[in-house]
């Protein structure tokens, strides 16, 4: 299989939600020959019993666990949407992020999911990387492949809302900087934000912006 | 000029083909898909119209800008950013003859059955791969034939021969946090490595001057370069920590484009044209194309014109009301009102929408590029409302033979 194909497998034609996949840990397979890695490792969901019809899913941890949670709750009837964003480095290079381990571990993760039967409307799973905001670089020569989710990466408060969906669930450590704007704005139109570390039962949270970012510029 | 859906039975495919084939990795943008479900077709007679208009437009904004970077008091009425302002006499040492000059013309039709330009994007236009790669994958899936395409790759790639070594090597310099950035990078840098060129992709930092030659700091990858491809915007790059962004001013290797792109790229560039037409310099082309533009003197906008930010990028703050979303346009007019500097205005021209077969209609911009005074293809985008931003969808453009 290549890119393409792997692609295919979590974006298939008239699927739900596939228009949010970001296709450049895809294409990057095909550029650089990846394999499959061999310590992939089967997760079990146990903060939820089982699929929730009212919630998607934005799974906020290290690319290798964030993969396997997203196969995990493919199971629950998830489907897991990639928005992986981060480029590769110019060869030789030092990087700030790993991406070679995501686009090996998405070969992983579409063996297995290419045999489970989700819905067409099943509700997305959003795959992010925890470390996509390291841009610590103790020299300069280091390559900055970090990067940020932005709102345009997923889809809208009123979009969740058509489609049923108004509680987002965060599996991760904390809320990410980033990943706060955007709650915050979902928040602000009636969603609900819960937490959990993927393994206790999700806890609702509000968000709050910190003094510092009351006093942020407004973006038009 | 018409447009042409492709099969709705084929779009996926010519989706996954955008993305992989075509270098899309960009076709969403919140709930939009931005990768249009039509090709757009020029009639030859356009084609040929819009070729002479932009390089006329071209040979204008080339002199004008020789013109302005000799004259620095001309220069300043663009109220160029302070460090750039700085470094103007740094660019004294520029020779076109050294580097390679790329822009991209925006033009619009409008209802008055004319073009209408409202920018030049003079320092880092984007689109290659959509203007190089996207028409040739659209035509084998619309089945109509005889019809051709201007690749900007190609043309870029012959000026490159002409001017550089084939073992010489090229450094992509973006913004490598965005991936949208890497995508344009990334193309341009595939296609001349097949070529036999060095491509090396990094960061604006990653370049460090010596004796006005630039050189990779990338580990692995010291080296010296023999032409700066840079996608950064002046405006972006003279942020940057540490101040080694003077030496791209002043540096005699190649680049594309030297920094002397900044007087074209601020929209106040239509306040000087009155001091170039006395020093003899010719703007009639764009009098006649670009709406009439004003600087924000009071703020009380006038019936039937527009704020835009000075420089704006992808149709953002440009003040057309039935075009912005939510709170938009009030927030738009309260940072003209804070920083009226930083905007202008403009005779608000009216767009005069293209009507598909399956009753839509969509506002169409065609970029229209140059490379080295030539036109070089058209990368176009398309609108359900008169504005191209970034909810906009990327669209090929075919022409009939």
């Amino acid at each position: 299989m290549n890119g393409k194909d792997i692609f295919k497998i979590y974006a298939p034609n008239g699927a739900k939600w596939i228009d949010w996949v970001r296709p450049v840990p895809f294409v990057a397979i095909d550029i650089y020959n990846r394999k499959p890695i061999s310590d992939w490792c089967d997760r079990k969901i146990v903060f939820i019993k089982k699929y929730q019809q009212d919630s998607a899913i934005f799974v906020d941890l290290p690319g290798k666990e964030s993969i396997e949670f997203g196969i995990a709750l493919s199971y629950l009837g998830y489907r897991p949407i990639p928005v992986f964003n981060g480029t590769d480095e110019q060869q030789g290079c030092i990087a700030t992020n790993n991406t070679y381990l995501i686009e090996s571990c998405l070969i992983n993760g579409s063996e297995i999911l290419k045999n489970i039967n989700l819905k067409n409307d099943a509700n997305p799973a959003f795959l992010l990387d925890s470390y996509r905001i390291n841009r610590y670089r103790s020299k300069e020569s280091i390559f900055d492949n970090s990067w940020d989710l932005y709102k345009q990466d997923v889809p809208s408060a009123e979009y969740f809302k058509q489609n049923n969906i108004d509680k987002i669930i965060v599996i991760g450590d904390t809320i990410n900087q980033d990943i706060k704007k955007i709650l915050l704005n979902f928040q602000s139109k009636g969603i609900e934000i819960y937490i959990t570390d993927g393994y206790a039962c999700p806890k609702r949270i509000i968000l709050k912006k910190t003094i510092k970012e009351k006093f942020e510029k407004e973006e038009i | 000029m018409k447009l042409i859906k492709i099969p709705e039975d084929r779009y996926y495919d010519y989706k996954i083909q955008a993305m992989f084939d075509c270098y899309k990795w960009d076709p969403q943008f919140c709930d939009n898909n931005t990768l249009s479900k039509y090709v757009l077709i020029l009639s030859k007679e356009e084609n040929e119209e819009l070729v002479k208009l932009t390089q006329n437009l071209d040979k204008e904004t080339i002199i004008a800008e020789e013109y302005l970077n000799k004259n620095i008091k001309i220069a300043k009425k663009l109220s160029l950013p302070k460090k750039i302002l700085e470094q103007i006499p740094s660019m004294q040492n520029y020779d076109k003859t050294q580097n390679i000059r790329l822009m991209r013309y925006d033009f619009h039709p409008s209802i008055n059955g004319n073009w209408v330009v409202t920018e030049v994007n003079s320092d880092c236009p984007g689109g290659f791969a959509e203007s190089s790669l996207l028409p040739n994958v659209a035509r084998e899936f619309i089945d109509i034939p005889n019809l051709e395409y201007n690749s900007f790759g190609e043309r870029m790639v012959e000026v490159i021969n002409k001017k550089l070594n084939k073992k010489g090597t090229i450094m992509m310099i973006h913004c490598t946090c965005f991936s949208d950035d890497r995508q344009v990078m990334q193309y341009m840098g595939d296609r001349l490595k097949k070529e036999g060129y060095n491509i090396i992709y990094g960061a604006a930092d990653h370049i460090n001057f010596k004796n006005k030659k630039a050189y990779c700091i990338l580990e692995n990858n010291q080296t010296s370069i023999d032409l700066i491809f840079r996608f950064t915007p002046l405006e972006w790059l003279i942020q940057m920590n540490p101040r080694r962004w003077d030496g791209y001013f002043s540096s005699l290797t190649k680049s594309c484009n030297h920094p002397i792109s900044i007087y074209a790229q601020s929209k106040r560039f239509p306040f000087v044209w009155d001091d170039l037409e006395k020093a003899g310099i010719d703007m009639k082309t764009w009098r006649s194309l670009l709406p009439e533009t004003f600087e924000v003197k009071n703020t009380t906008l006038k019936d039937g014109y527009i704020y835009k930010p000075v420089y704006g990028r992808v149709g953002e703050k440009i003040s057309i009301k039935e075009a912005c979303k939510d709170d938009e346009y009030e927030k738009i007019l309260k940072d003209v009102k804070k920083h009226p500097k930083q905007y202008l205005m403009q005779k608000k021209f009216e767009s005069n929408p293209l009507k598909t077969e399956d009753g839509k209609q969509y506002h169409i911009c065609i970029g229209s590029y140059t490379i080295e005074g030539e036109h070089a293809g058209y990368y176009a985008r398309m609108s359900q409302y008169p504005r191209i931003d970034s909810y906009a969808e990327d669209i090929p453009v075919l022409i009939e033979k």
